[in-house]
């Protein structure tokens, strides 16, 4: 678990680390602003990298987060915005 | 001494009101919330009183004979739904919810397909959980039932329940055919009652063992295998949700360890990811010496994921006796051969040279062998035959040619187009006169003692996760997500990776000319995007080609076997 809070910025990049370890075919590009998708992220994978990412910040996350948060930054973005209390009010 | 043999059941109405009535306190079904703990359970007698008052109202809005789909999260609605159509004499037609997320699937094909007059599903899901779950199915005219709304007054004499038949149809099974063309088959009270009956006689299994699934029910090894096995045995069923497998593979094997489950069953690459996650700082006091019988089917079995699970459960009381391959089809009801209980694997070494020739012999060094997996034998009441794919002619032991399975409980055929099934499910071996036989699309061989291996296919279907996919959906994607894709210019194929498990390869041809010039790696990405949004699985490699350059035959059909040919030797031209 990370020394909370973590920042936009942690969170970001502990995804990226983490989903370069998980996706293991070639050339597929992990970066903040390409989706999920693009990057071959099917509901299983999306499901196990979920559970990592709760393990590492310490909560509890829906397992559509990533649909609703179609990519790292955006992600990133809610979550941290989550840590400083903020409503769970859904993209936009 | 034994108990007199009970007359079999005329269906699953009938068997539901044998159970109510002889155990009407026992907890038929229990369910586990994804986070831990049990979120609900019904006895057997609820379980009929919720199914006969659902009924009534399948019955207002629907006539006998009509269809209702099933659209629910994994849980006991889902089993209230299912008795509640048989009750009602109304076809169950059990159905992937689509993901809130996903892009095309079979849903509208499977409405244009059956044409179902009603959607059972549940309150939230209907009052705005899913409201996409709504625009998705606006136009097709159809009524939507809450399974878990008020039942309303249980007046017994208001509306007659259904009594069904042997004959008499129960559900369709749609995991077959592309989503273009979806094959729902038509499965009857008779088909059901008769796979079960050869269910528990494989397995052993009895009204005390317990079982545990967190598969799918609307697939037919979740559906048949636990979920309308437990209630024919007069047993237990602890159900997970496929999310909380998936999110943590190992909260499955604590269910079984905590109920004392006898009985559990899942595709290969459930034991495959519980190996790769094994944490032994996870596994304190997991006792997995009551499962007897580990059922491993709907995907290819493997050797190595049988070796890997085993080692690794073993100090946990897992008995490699309890692994348990077994081989079927949605069009068989589900179950066509299984090995004896306690036997193990049945494992054989063979020439991997050979089986590229279709021929099944013994390997001519170790870096020739492959260790094939028998799927057991042919349950009792079904028979099991090998046939030259060409000639139809039977062929002998070890001769590899195509599966054909005959019993009981082989449906008539699909739902529409029944005369195109004749040629599936009603082949006839050359020289023997009965026209009884599915043609599986499955090839293998029989060995001397009668165990049946699965050495390859002939269908074109992809399977991964357990779940079949058809390569001309996928290429349908590709083709469409770019314009400066070549139309029918894709190929779907998959290849195996170095513990055996399928994956998805893809081959597209670039357009000659295309206003929207893009590059190979924009190309790429929406491939890989389109493909996972739609048909949810990644993948693992796509090769943009030049134009012209896809193999087809003369007549323009998609060679997707000489592509892959090339594409593993590298001989494809690729961008």
């Amino acid at each position: 678990m990370p020394a909370t809070p973590v920042n936009e910025a942690d969170i970001r990049d502990w995804c990226l680390a983490c989903l370069e370890r998980m996706i293991d075919y070639p050339a597929a590009p992990v970066d903040p602003n390409t989706s999920f998708a693009e990057m071959g992220l099917d509901s299983a994978t999306s499901l196990y990298f979920i559970v990592e990412l709760e393990e590492w910040l310490g909560r509890e996350l829906e397992p559509e987060i990533v649909g609703d948060y179609p990519t790292v930054a955006q992600l990133a973005r809610h979550l941290a915005d989550g840590n400083n209390g903020a409503e769970d009010a859904g993209p936009g | 001494m034994p108990a007199p043999a009970e007359r079999e059941p005329r269906s699953l109405v009938e068997l539901l009101h044998r159970r109510a009535a002889a155990q009407p306190h026992d907890t038929a079904y229990i369910v586990l919330a994804d986070r831990g703990g049990e979120e609900a359970t019904i006895t057997f007698a609820e379980l009929q009183r919720r199914a006969h008052a659902l009924a009534r109202r399948i019955a207002e809005a629907a006539p006998a004979g009509e269809r209702a789909l099933l659209l629910f999260p994994s849980g006991i609605e889902f089993i209230v739904a299912l008795f509640g159509c048989f009750c009602a004499g109304v076809i169950a037609v059990p159905m992937m919810l689509p993901r809130r997320h996903g892009g095309r699937d079979a849903s509208a094909s499977i409405v244009a397909d059956c044409t179902p007059r009603l959607i059972l599903s549940t309150r939230r899901l209907i009052a705005g959980e899913r409201g996409d779950l709504a625009a998705r199915f606006a136009g097709a005219g159809l009524a939507w039932l809450a399974s878990d709304d008020a039942d309303g007054a249980d007046d017994e004499t208001t509306t007659r329940l259904a009594d069904p038949s042997r004959e008499d149809v129960a559900l369709l099974q749609y995991t077959s055919g592309s989503t273009s063309a979806p094959k729902g088959v038509v499965v009857t009270h008779g088909n059901l009652l008769a796979n079960l009956a050869m269910i528990r006689a494989a397995f052993g299994t009895m009204p005390r063992s317990t079982l545990v699934s967190w598969l799918p029910q609307y697939h037919d090894m979740g559906l048949v295998i636990h979920v309308l096995h437990a209630i024919y045995l007069g047993s237990r069923l602890v159900l997970i949700s496929p999310v909380a497998f998936l999110q943590r593979p190992l909260n499955w094997l604590r269910a079984i360890s905590n109920y004392r489950a006898e009985f559990s069953g899942a595709p290969n690459f459930a034991y495959e990811l519980c190996a790769n996650r094994y944490r032994a700082e996870q596994l304190s006091g997991l006792d997995l010496s009551c499962w007897r019988i580990a059922v491993n089917g709907a995907e290819p079995v493997r050797a190595g994921t049988i070796r890997r699970f085993t080692e690794a459960y073993a100090p946990h009381g897992f008995a490699a006796a309890a692994v348990y391959p077994a081989y079927g089809m949605a069009e068989a009801t589900v179950l066509i051969t299984a090995g004896g209980r306690g036997d193990g694997a049945a494992m054989r070494a063979l020439s991997r040279e050979g089986l590229q020739q279709h021929r099944a012999v013994p390997p001519e060094n170790a870096e020739d062998t492959q260790i094939a997996v028998g799927c057991g034998r042919a349950a009792i009441g079904e028979r099991i035959a090998i046939a030259d794919p060409d000639s139809l002619r039977r062929l002998g032991p070890d001769e590899v040619g195509e599966v054909w399975a005959a019993g009981d409980n082989v449906a008539s055929g699909y739902w529409s187009g029944r005369e195109a099934s004749a040629a599936a499910f009603g082949a006839t071996l050359a020289g023997e006169g009965e026209p009884c036989w599915l043609r599986t699309g499955d090839l293998g061989f029989i060995d001397a003692a009668g165990e049946l291996f699965i050495t390859g296919r002939i269908k074109d279907v992809i399977i991964i996760r357990g779940v079949n996919h058809y390569p001309q959906d996928i290429e349908h994607t590709v083709e469409t997500a770019h314009p400066g894709l070549a139309q029918h210019g894709a190929a779907a194929f998959a290849t195996s990776d170095a513990a055996g498990a399928e994956r998805l390869v893809i081959v597209q041809e670039v357009a000659r000319a295309h206003r929207r010039a893009a590059a190979p790696d924009e190309l790429t990405r929406l491939i890989r995007a389109a493909v996972v949004a739609d048909h949810d699985i990644a993948p693992y490699a796509i090769a943009l080609i030049r134009p012209g350059t896809l193999p087809k035959t003369t007549s323009g059909k998609i060679q997707r076997s000489l592509t892959r040919q090339l594409w593993l030797e590298g001989r494809l031209d690729v961008l």
